[in-house]
């Protein structure tokens, strides 16, 4: 996928793709970046700019809560967690975009609905 | 009395209710200024190993941000461990430092961007909000603890001011002379305290509404100095009314500035917490207010006006009252029989000095016929002679003019006028004459009312508009 419409497509999904990878457990943001391409198998990365604003936008509305944490190696990392609001909010952007996605499917294939 | 006592604790558990959720709210919204005392320790610039490089772009993303600093030193901090494992993640694959440095940097985009993203992710409406409401309530708590403050750091001034006055005395300096029955002491410490209420006030809605809404204290500052300047400095000016002197509406015209300074100046360090230091200020305050009690134990120290009006005739008055030297008394047989002043009274403080001659109700003729022949009835106020310090004892042969004068209102059985002596910055001792045009055309005395000793009572701006 050339990379100018894929990052249109990632425009607005970064919430949805940070609060999934959080589900399964506690991450910091390089961490975050890399599970997302693990997880799409590449074909979701997230720009890396739009993703710290993302995580503490998504602090500051109480989706997230982050600590600084003691790491394996070099100095304390800042992790985050998603919290009881954030999963209602995963629950949320997750219903939409299937929603978004099946119409996209579609819309794209020409399927009459 | 039941109910009495109920309404006093009730009072005192909901003002220390306030007081403890204000002080909180303020240390709450300062933990997120000082990077050293947060809730979270985070990594130094230098703990996270950045380079020139990423120094750089570093300190440009957090020029960006305006965010408090511990805000600041946590953005700056995530973004170097990130950049870090980048890095060592582009090394992994092959490329050289300086290359996988360049990379990391691209892969984070522009810094202003970043910054300028970042910091719209920190400062939402709800926390501007917060910010503003949890301003205004850390204010109402600033406030009082610093009126209670600024009365404990007045006293103190006075003492160490007493104990240098004293020495000095000792010392057989001249001094100037301040027995003006408190009114200068009066009016200094109500200033410094309320200048010490302001002021606190005005850096704790600083400091909790920068922690609260994430913005930068110096940009939220501007906002509150200007706020307090103008509402501080409108009640000090203004609004602030009680004894005055000089000193008192110099510390009251220091007010606002000390606001606008409060709201700047080392606002981007954490407050000192006094801690046991209060405790000391406490104890020496007592002790000093124990000994300033028992200094000043001899001296009236009262504010506004407190007329104490010496008739004529009293047995302990003196010979010579020095009344020739407003004018001489009119003519026996001028006046009607019975048409005789011999008395006065005083009106309430906020109304001013209400001066009346009273005649005899059972006059032959009215006043208004009484006083058909003679014109320009008026009350002269002059300086009162201070043989005690609260009492006059006639006029102060000294000054050859009044300080005031006011047309007087004739009745039927009195005639009276309104003097404003506290608004009269040098009125002290006072003593008021009765005085008219006789028909020969010149000006006599027809009766003394009686003095008194009125302080100034209004505000800063009272005091500089208000006549000699």
């Amino acid at each position: 996928m050339p990379g100018r419409i894929r990052g249109q497509l990632l425009k607005g999904t970064t919430t949805l793709l940070v609060l999934t990878v959080l589900r399964d457990g506690e991450l910091y943001g390089y961490e975050i970046a890399q599970r997302i391409r693990e997880r799409s198998g590449g074909a979701f990365f997230p720009s890396e700019g739009s993703l710290y604003p993302a995580l503490h936008a998504l602090e500051a509305d109480g989706a997230l809560e982050a600590s600084w944490q003691e790491s394996d190696r070099g100095p304390r990392r800042r992790y985050y967690k998603i919290t009881k609001s954030g999963l209602g909010m995963l629950a949320e952007h997750a219903q939409e975009w299937a929603a978004f996605s099946l119409g996209m499917g579609h819309a794209v294939g020409g399927t009459e609905r | 009395m039941r109910i009495d006592w109920l309404f006093g604790v009730a009072y005192i558990v909901g003002f220390g209710a306030f007081l403890i959720a204000a002080v909180s709210l303020v240390r709450r919204g300062e933990r997120r200024l000082d990077p050293g005392t947060g809730p979270t320790r985070t990594p130094s610039a230098a703990q996270s190993g950045d380079d020139d490089a990423t120094s750089a772009y570093l300190d440009r993303v957090t020029a960006e941000l305006r965010l408090p600093a511990v805000d600041v030193a946590e953005v700056r901090a995530e973004l170097a461990d990130h950049l870090q494992d980048s890095i060592a993640s582009l090394e992994a694959e092959g490329l050289d430092r300086e290359r996988a440095t360049r990379e990391a940097l691209a892969r984070l985009g522009s810094a202003d961007e970043l910054g300028r993203h970042l910091r719209q992710a920190h400062q939402s409406t709800r926390r501007l909000l917060a910010g503003v409401g949890g301003g205004v309530f850390a204010a109402g708590g600033g406030f009082v603890l610093g009126y209670l403050g600024g009365i404990l750091l007045a006293l103190l001034l006075a003492m160490v001011v007493f104990v240098i006055t004293s020495v000095l005395a000792r010392l057989g300096v001249p001094l100037p002379d301040l027995n003006d029955n408190g009114d200068t002491l009066n009016s200094v410490l109500l200033g410094i305290s309320v200048a010490a209420a302001a002021a606190l006030a005005t850096r704790y809605a600083v400091r909790t509404s920068a922690g609260l809404s994430r913005r930068a204290p110096r940009s939220i500052a501007i906002f509150w100095a200007a706020a307090g300047a103008v509402g501080f400095g409108w009640y000090s000016i203004f609004g602030m009314r009680g004894a005055q002197s000089w000193p008192g509406v110099l510390v009251d015209l220091c007010i606002p500035v000390g606001v606008i300074a409060a709201a700047f100046v080392r606002i981007e360090r954490p407050m000192p917490h006094v801690g046991r230091w209060a405790v000391a200020i406490v104890l020496i305050s007592v002790v000093g207010v124990s000994l300033l009690g028992f200094a000043f134990s001899e001296a009236s120290v009262s504010g506004g006006t407190s007329p104490t009006l010496v008739e004529s005739g009293q047995p302990n008055q003196p010979v010579d009252m020095h009344f020739d030297t407003v004018a001489p008394l009119a003519p026996v047989g001028w006046l009607p029989g019975g048409n005789q002043f011999y008395g006065g009274g005083t009106g309430p403080d906020w109304d001013g000095t209400q001066i009346t001659a009273v005649v005899d109700p059972n006059a032959a003729v009215p006043m208004s016929t009484a006083m058909a022949n003679w014109h320009d009835v008026r009350f002269e106020a002059w300086h009162g002679f201070l043989d005690n310090p609260s009492v006059s004892y006639g006029i102060d042969p000294h000054y050859s003019s009044p300080f005031a004068v006011q047309p007087a209102a004739v009745h039927d059985t009195s005639i009276d006028a309104v003097f404003h002596f506290e608004r009269m910055r040098s009125a002290g001792s006072w003593w008021v004459i009765l005085t008219a045009v006789g028909p020969d055309g010149h000006r006599y005395r027809l009766g003394d009312v009686g003095g008194g000793m009125s302080h100034f009572n209004g505000s800063a701006w009272d005091w500089l508009t208000a006549p000699l």
